[in-house]
């Protein structure tokens, strides 16, 4: 089966500067795919390069078979896109940009439109410039959306939905995958990817640096650990597990890679007075596993 | 300790300080372009015209010319350097001061506005009253700079022994020659208070220097006119007489206008909201996602985006060239064509008349439509720089039919023109013999710059897209500089070839220069086929 995406050595420079390094992914139909990254690390980049918006500096990049670079307009048939920044006219209404969109796109399921008009609670009468940005972003989900398209690119798509919002879109891309359809979710929100994706791909200054499925990438979590003592906090440096230890006074804070059981045991005998534990956030993770030296992964994989 | 006053005067001084730096620095350009002008024009008269003889030629030329009056106002002593400077860098300079003011006004607040960045300074401690009248002040630096400029230039000039003006005749006449520009800034501010967007404000803006303008060139145009010099404010700048009869009651009646307007804006800055415009009106919308009239592709989106610019740029074309059909008619009437006769074979034309008279005039439109062409190759860049394309191209749109769809639009706007422009000016001179098809002909031969800078306008869209629009309104500038300027001064082919304007003659006192239409033509198409390439090629790019 031709995979919706393929990129084969893509690479883009601006002027001396590598934004990606050669990039070889592929995402097959009906998958969905969590593109992380840091601000700047490229994703935007990539997405404008699989979309024809930027040419390529090398390699290709295909969407169902079709080379993006070459052919964008014809590679554009079986997709749809959501940037992440919501720029629409502002002088036409909610209604215009959807019938606009709709036409350009060359396929909409016009119920299926109404129906995420309804379930985004977007009032379509409005002049886009009247719209807060949040709202902005409905009406290029709905357009989105709505076409159908075998492949969904969706680049930080959440930008200014309240949670109700993003609980709307989450299902939304959940009916989408059952339907069959591919997404290319590219978002720096870490719990968004890992609730709806297949596989994630994590892209470091321009280089991708893992891909593999959330089970695959277990070894790249880590457990985010606030305990506060009664009186001097015990060395936890030493505990199985534990990483980047730090105390301020009473307190400590520390990573932990694997069974949190050995911590357990130590801060259960040393007198803990309260403890907070919460899914680190992306940057945490990358602070821990990859290190602006580079060092990071090889002292958390040791 | 209580800092609260001090932190809301320095939020305030945020306001002014952001909107000066920004109207500084073109407005230092546009002094040194001023004082360029005027230094130079003071400066070489006397080489220019040695002798008595030859400014009594001069004076008699060009101070009974009612066209160039019409267009530049009236000359008085034009035997003398104080003549000559008062009425050829003046009259230019009122024109492109007021269009100065009035995109730099609308860019600095609507602008600002559009972008979302004046709400970033109004969440700072300070209010929507204060505010605008900061980004007032902030815009009044500008304008300082231009006037300092253009006043130190004129001083300097003045104060050498060939010329010899007073530092209080050159104070005066550098604040003449800046006063529509702060004028314009007051309306270009006040028009942003009551439109919604950029496009509308500077929309709204142009129509009042239009409005000024068309009003001060009919007072001008015809004898016994004169009086309604005193309904436009461009015309009061007129009789501000600087140089040869100064009035400063004519500059008090602008700067009090300028109070007004900015007092306007201030207070309607106080109760609209913000992202509003205070004339928005509230319709009833179609609601229907799929409803009849909706854009459906690149090409009827540009129809729809821009269809009301092309319209009005088509109506108010058309308009000039009544006005300028019956001022050629007026002029003819009155006696004044044999004084057209040298200025229109020195572009290349013969006789005079009637339609020596509208052939000289319509190189303006000329220039006119060139510009106009120059803002919708700018209108590209601003939608690829708004990220607006990104919605099409990304979609089954291709690049090329979205730029053939904008150049297509762009070509009716200046063929449209072009036409409406030639049967306005054959209406207009509906009492002499020039036939139809002569206007038609020089509808043609107008047309030709407009297309020529679509082609190469496309060509640097394609490869340098953010320089492409200055570009463009420098290389017509220039034309329109040398067209005025160049052709009675020097034969010095190399330097006249580079106006565009240069290369057409006075059609229908001439015909139609084929050789040199095909030629532009011939580069406009390859230059806009290679421009389409490059943009087929390049990255798009933000602002």
């Amino acid at each position: 089966m031709v995979p919706a995406i393929r990129t084969s050595g893509l690479t883009k420079s601006f002027g001396g500067n590598v934004a990606l390094h050669p990039l070889d992914l592929e995402v097959a139909a009906g998958e969905v795919v969590g593109y992380l990254g840091p601000n700047g690390a490229g994703k935007t980049t990539t997405i404008r390069c699989l979309l024809g918006l930027a040419r390529a500096t090398g390699g290709t990049a295909e969407l169902f078979g079709v080379d993006a670079q070459a052919r964008p307009a014809r590679a554009h048939g079986r997709v749809a896109y959501v940037p992440g920044e919501a720029n629409l006219w502002p002088g036409m209404t909610g209604a215009q940009t959807l019938s606009l969109l709709g036409r350009v796109q060359g396929s909409v399921d016009a119920a299926y439109r109404a129906e995420l008009v309804e379930r985004f609670r977007l009032d379509p009468s409005k002049k886009v410039r009247a719209y807060s940005k949040g709202n902005r972003q409905k009406v290029l989900l709905v357009a989105a959306l709505s076409s159908r398209a075998d492949l969904l690119i969706l680049d930080e798509p959440t930008t200014g939905l309240d949670p109700l919002m993003e609980q709307v879109f989450r299902d939304c891309v959940a009916d989408a995958r059952h339907r069959g359809q591919a997404v290319f979710l590219s978002s720096h929100i870490l719990s968004e990817v890992e609730a709806l994706s297949d596989r994630v791909a994590i892209l470091r200054a321009g280089e991708l640096v893992e891909v593999g499925t959330l089970a695959q990438l277990r070894h790249l979590s880590a457990l985010s650990v606030d305990a506060t003592f009664d009186s001097d906090p015990p060395d936890l440096s030493r505990v199985a597990g534990v990483v980047r230890a730090e105390v301020h006074d009473n307190q400590v804070h520390c990573q932990v890679v694997g069974s949190v059981e050995p911590l357990l045991g130590v801060l259960a005998a040393s007198g803990v007075h309260q403890l907070l534990s919460r899914e680190p956030s992306l940057e945490e993770l990358f602070l821990a596993h990859y290190g602006a030296d580079g060092q990071g992964r090889e002292s958390a994989h040791a | 300790m209580r800092e609260g006053p001090s932190r809301a005067d320095r939020t305030s001084a945020v306001v002014t300080t952001v909107t000066a730096r920004r109207a500084v620095r073109p407005a230092v350009w546009w002094g040194l372009l001023f004082g360029a002008l005027i230094a130079n024009e003071a400066l070489t008269y006397r080489s220019t015209f040695p002798t008595m003889a030859s400014r009594r030629e001069f004076a008699a030329t060009f101070g009974t010319n009612q066209a160039l009056a019409a267009i530049v106002g009236p000359g008085h002593r034009l035997s003398t350097v104080d003549g000559v400077v008062a009425w050829r860098v003046f009259g230019l300079m009122i024109i492109v001061g007021a269009i100065w003011g009035l995109l730099a006004a609308t860019n600095l607040t609507r602008g600002e506005e559009d972008a979302g960045r004046w709400e970033l300074l109004l969440a700072g401690r300070t209010s929507r009253r204060r505010a605008a009248w900061q980004a007032l002040l902030g815009l009044g630096a500008g304008w300082s700079v231009l006037w300092a400029l253009t006043a130190v230039a004129t001083t300097l000039a003045g104060s050498s022994d060939t010329v010899g003006f007073s530092v209080g005749e050159s104070l005066f006449y550098a604040t003449a020659t800046t006063a529509s520009a702060a004028l314009f800034l007051a309306v270009g501010a006040l028009a942003s208070q009551l439109t919604s967007t950029r496009r509308q404000a500077r929309g709204l803006a142009t129509a009042a220097f239009a409005a000024c303008y068309l009003v001060r060139l009919v007072a001008d145009g015809r004898d016994g006119l004169g009086w309604l010099r005193w309904a436009s404010p461009l015309g009061w700048i007129e009789n501000a007489r600087p140089l040869t009869d100064p009035q400063p009651a004519a500059l008090a009646l602008v700067a009090v206008l300028t109070g007004v307007l900015a007092a306007t804006c201030v207070a309607v800055a106080g109760w609209r909201d913000v992202g509003a415009g205070a004339l928005e009106r509230q319709r009833e919308v179609e609601t229907a996602i799929e409803a009849r009239g909706r854009p459906g592709s690149p090409l009827g989106l540009a129809w729809h985006l821009e269809r009301w610019v092309v319209l009005a740029w088509i109506a108010a074309i058309g308009g000039l060239g009544v006005i300028f059909g019956v001022v050629a008619g007026a002029a003819d009437e009155a006696h004044f064509a044999s004084t057209v006769g040298e200025t229109v074979a020195q572009l290349g034309g013969q006789g005079a008349g009637a339609q020596a008279w509208i052939g000289y005039l319509f190189l303006y439109v000329a220039a006119i439509l060139a510009f106009a062409a120059g803002a919708q190759i700018a209108s590209l860049r601003n939608e690829e720089a708004a990220g607006h394309l990104d919605h099409l191209l990304a979609r089954s749109a291709s690049r090329r039919a979205w730029l053939a769809g904008r150049l297509a639009m762009a070509v009716c706007l200046v063929l449209g023109s072009s036409v409406t422009a030639a049967l306005g000016g054959w209406a207009g001179l509906h009492r002499d013999a020039t036939g139809l098809d002569a206007m038609l002909r020089a509808g043609i031969n107008i047309s030709v710059p407009g297309l020529f800078v679509l082609g190469v306008g496309t060509l640097l869209y394609g490869l340098v897209p953010r320089f492409a629009a200055p570009a463009l309104y420098t290389l017509v500038l220039w034309s329109f500089v040398v067209e005025i300027f160049g052709t009675g001064l020097t034969d010095n082919h190399w330097l006249l070839d580079t106006a565009l304007l240069t290369h057409l003659g006075p059609v229908p006192a001439s015909p139609l220069q084929w050789q040199d239409i095909t030629w532009l033509c011939v580069i406009a198409i390859v230059a806009a086929g290679l421009g389409a390439v490059a943009f087929d090629r390049r990255d798009l790019s933000g602002a």
